[in-house]
C-alpha cells in the first residue's frame, strides 16, 4: 500500500495538493473569466504550476 | 511537428527510465534466485497490464468526452512530471542521492540474498512475487505515461513509437551490454523527463479548459523553456545555500 500511495501521490503532499488547487483555480477562472481566459488562461496555468513547484521545493531551501 | 517530436522523445525517455528500473529488479531476482522464476513473475505482470490496457483503455476513450479527458490527462501528467522535476532539481543540486538503477539492482540483490532458498524443482514464489511487483509498479507508470502522451494532437503514434524505441534500447542494455546501467546519467535524464511531462501536463490541462495557446503546438516549447529556467534558478539557489551538517 505504501508503494501504491507513493506511486499515486509521490513523496510529498505539496504536489498533489498544489495540483488540485491549480485545477480548482483553473475551473473557477474558466467559468467566470470568459472574456480573457482563452487567450491568457494558459499563462495563468503555467504561473500557477511554477508556484506549486517552488512551494514543493521550499523545504529543501529551509534545510540549512 | 513540434508536438510529435516532443511526444516521441518524452515517451522514449520516460518509458526507458521506467523499464530500466523494472529491468534492475528482474536482473536482481534472476541472478540471485532463478532466471525462470524472475521471467515468470515479470511476464505475469506484463500480461496483467496488457489485459487492463485492452479492457479499460477503449472503454475510457469511448465514454469520456475530449475536454474532460484532456483535463484528467493533464492533471495526471502534472502529478508525475512535477514529482520527477522536484526530485531532479534536488538531485542536480546535490540535496538527494543520484538516481541509479545499478544501485537499486545492488540493493534488491542484497534483500533477496537474505531470503531462504527454495528446494530445486519447486516454484520460487517469493522471487516471482518480487519480479511481478517490480514490473507491475513500473509498468503502471509506463502505461499511464504512454496513454497520457498519446492523447496529444498526433494521437498514439508518437507515444507508441517512443515506447517501442525505449523497449529496444532497454533490452539492448539488459541483454547485450550489461554494464552501462552504472554509466547512464539517470538524474539528468529524469530531470529532462520531468520537464517534458510537466510541459505536456500544463498544455493538456489548458486545452481541456478551452485555452487557445499562442502559436498552437509550439506552446510546448515555451512552456518547457519556462520550467527549465525556473528549475535551473532553483538548482542554482540550492547549490549556493550551505547544507546543515
Amino acid at each position: 500500500m505504501r508503494e501504491l500511495r507513493k506511486l499515486i501521490l509521490g513523496e510529498t503532499v505539496a504536489l498533489p495538493v498544489g495540483v488540485a488547487l491549480v485545477l480548482a483555480c483553473a475551473l473557477v477562472l474558466h467559468a467566470t473569466a470568459e472574456s480573457w481566459w482563452p487567450e491568457a488562461g494558459g499563462f495563468v496555468l503555467l504561473a500557477l504550476v511554477v508556484v506549486v513547484l517552488t512551494v514543493a521545493l521550499a523545504p529543501a531551501h529551509r534545510r540549512r | 511537428m513540434t508536438a510529435f517530436v516532443l511526444t516521441l522523445c518524452g515517451a522514449a525517455l520516460a518509458v526507458a527510465l521506467e523499464l530500466l528500473e523494472a529491468l534492475a529488479i528482474v536482473l536482481a531476482v534472476g541472478s540471485t534466485r532463478r532466471w525462470r522464476d524472475a521471467v515468470i513473475g515479470a511476464l505475469g505482470a506484463v500480461v496483467l497490464l496488457a489485459v487492463v490496457v485492452v479492457a479499460v483503455g477503449p472503454l475510457l476513450l469511448a465514454r469520456l468526452p475530449l475536454g474532460p479527458l484532456q483535463v484528467v490527462i493533464g492533471v495526471a501528467l502534472l502529478l508525475f512530471g512535477l514529482e520527477w522535476l522536484r526530485k531532479g532539481v534536488l538531485r542536480l543540486a546535490g540535496r538527494r542521492s543520484p538516481s541509479s538503477s545499478f544501485q537499486e539492482y545492488l540493493e534488491e540483490r542484497e534483500a533477496l540474498e537474505g531470503m531462504a532458498p527454495v528446494p530445486p524443482g519447486q516454484a520460487d514464489w517469493p522471487a516471482r512475487v518480487v519480479a511481478f511487483k517490480g514490473v507491475l509498479l513500473e509498468g503502471v507508470e509506463v502505461v499511464l505515461i504512454v496513454a497520457a502522451l498519446g492523447a496529444g494532437p498526433d494521437g498514439l503514434a508518437p507515444a507508441v513509437a517512443g515506447a517501442a524505441v525505449a523497449v529496444v534500447l532497454t533490452l539492448a542494455i539488459g541483454v547485450v551490454l550489461h554494464r552501462p546501467l552504472m554509466r547512464l546519467p539517470e538524474s539528468h535524464l529524469k530531470y529532462a523527463v520531468g520537464i517534458v511531462l510537466s510541459s505536456f501536463g500544463v498544455f493538456f490541462l489548458g486545452e481541456g479548459l478551452d485555452v487557445e495557446w499562442p502559436l498552437a503546438d509550439v506552446a510546448l516549447l515555451y512552456i518547457a523553456g519556462t520550467l527549465l529556467l525556473v528549475s535551473q534558478v532553483q538548482i542554482a539557489a540550492l547549490v549556493r545555500e550551505p547544507v546543515a551538517a
